[in-house]
């Protein structure tokens, strides 16, 4: 990979505690019913009341994450603002299509249309950072977040000094609902910390927002180095083992951070990872933020937080034996109902 | 007439999600927009909705609209003219 990129600063805000206070003494928030639900801060403390009056839950989780993240890294006024998202503001959309049908297509608000948008929450960053420079949203199902990656690193690379990079996904009742007709879901309700044990078709839904500095050289606050980034769409096992081997070396590697999700409908790509780098620790993450289209955002998240720690919330991740050592390097890798594959390699620094 | 007043401003704040305000906050000839609520032009857009949606009253003139939302006075004011007598 051409270049250099570094995490210089992150924050999330997913179904667990992950927005703020030390991670290692975070329980685990466990749901039932198939649906997990972000925790959400005060976002009072974070967007002025006249504004936040008028936002969606969406628009405050994608801003708040965002100003949270600039705060971490101690940069204002970023030098583009780059994310993705595969639905953007479910709730608005609903809103706005039920009142078309409700007023037959006439006296519609002006609000829920506007927030409905994709680019509302990259608007609203750059409103409130006063942020003048490139921004750009990509909308690419499971590889909305990754695009936005990738944009970013091109970015970085064409001199740009700092890149916000992000993703924020939600779930909404009507959506789980439209999902669960095509069968996405588990047709047995479950609970998120029991998810590897119901191996059948479908998953759990999740949402989440996160949200990352980059910059093309370390600091002081840097949390890991993004040092590889791979997509591949709709690929056989074997062309996606022939990819993996290309990737990175079985040397390389520390830990694996698996979007496996109990879902027998796409195990096999997984069992393609397992194959190939078997005798590595794997850690799973769907369990901790659902399905949806960037949760690849929420995995970068917490690699680059194992990577700075050194810990495993041990509470968190109760499947894992032995924890490796060290952490230097650390594979994620994760696919969207089969079709969107992504693999990112962390480096410790 | 009072009724209607108290009526619209309950209106309002649900409306335009005025979390902290209450309908004795805000004063029948108080400006809605700029000082008094600081209300916006999307406000006023969502104002607008509210009249077609609850009263059945289109405003076509944009320079009407902009007298017509001047306060909870004139908006009841505009209301009432419009109703038969």
């Amino acid at each position: 990979m051409k270049g250099k990129y570094y995490i210089q600063g992150m924050a999330a805000i997913s179904p667990q505690h992950t927005f703020e206070g030390d991670l290692s003494v975070q329980p685990m928030v466990i749901s039932n019913g198939n649906m997990l639900s972000c925790v959400e801060p005060d976002y009072k403390a974070f967007i002025p009341g006249n504004s936040l009056r008028r936002m969606s839950r969406i628009l405050k989780m994608g801003l708040t994450t965002a100003l949270r993240c600039l705060q971490d890294s101690g940069i204002e006024t970023p030098g583009a603002i780059v994310t993705g998202t595969g639905k953007g503001s479910l709730q608005d959309t609903e809103k706005f299509i039920k009142e078309i049908r409700d007023y037959k297509e006439t006296a519609l608000n002006p609000t829920p249309f506007i927030q409905s948008t994709y680019n509302a929450v990259n608007g609203l960053i750059a409103l409130q950072q006063k942020c003048t420079q490139y921004n750009n949203t990509f909308v690419h199902r499971g590889f909305s977040f990754e695009n936005a990656l990738l944009d970013s690193m091109l970015l970085l690379h064409e001199g740009t000094a700092n890149v916000l990079a992000g993703a924020f996904e939600e779930i909404t009742a009507e959506h789980f609902y439209i999902k669960s007709r095509i069968g996405q879901w588990k047709s047995e309700h479950i609970s998120n910390d029991t998810l590897y044990k119901h191996f059948s078709p479908g998953t759990i839904s999740g949402e989440g927002a996160a949200f990352f500095i980059l910059g093309p050289s370390p600091t002081t606050n840097t949390y890991a180095e993004l040092a590889g980034l791979k997509m591949l769409y709709k690929p056989s096992p074997e062309k996606l083992a022939a990819s993996l081997q290309t990737f990175i070396s079985h040397e390389e590697i520390d830990m694996v951070l698996t979007g496996r999700n109990a879902d027998t409908n796409y195990d096999q790509y997984y069992q393609v990872v397992d194959q190939q780098l078997s005798g590595i620790p794997q850690l799973p993450f769907k369990h901790l933020c659902g399905e949806y289209d960037t949760a690849g955002a929420f995995a970068l998240w917490l690699g680059a937080q194992l990577l700075k720690t050194q810990q495993l919330p041990a509470q968190w991740f109760p499947m894992l034996q032995q924890p490796p050592a060290k952490l230097r390097n650390i594979l994620i890798y994760n696919n969207f109902f089969g079709e969107q594959h992504v693999f990112m390699l962390l480096k410790g620094i | 007439m009072e009724e209607l007043k108290q009526k619209l401003k309950e209106q309002i704040i649900e409306a335009l999600n005025l979390q902290d305000t209450r309908p004795e906050d805000i004063k029948d000839d108080a400006p809605l927009f700029g000082e008094g609520l600081g209300l916006d032009s999307i406000d006023s857009l969502e104002l607008m909705v509210l009249l077609e949606r609850s009263y059945q009253i289109k405003v076509e003139d944009p320079r009407e609209g902009r007298k017509i939302l001047q306060s909870v006075q004139s908006m009841a004011e505009f209301i009432k003219s419009k109703q038969p007598a």
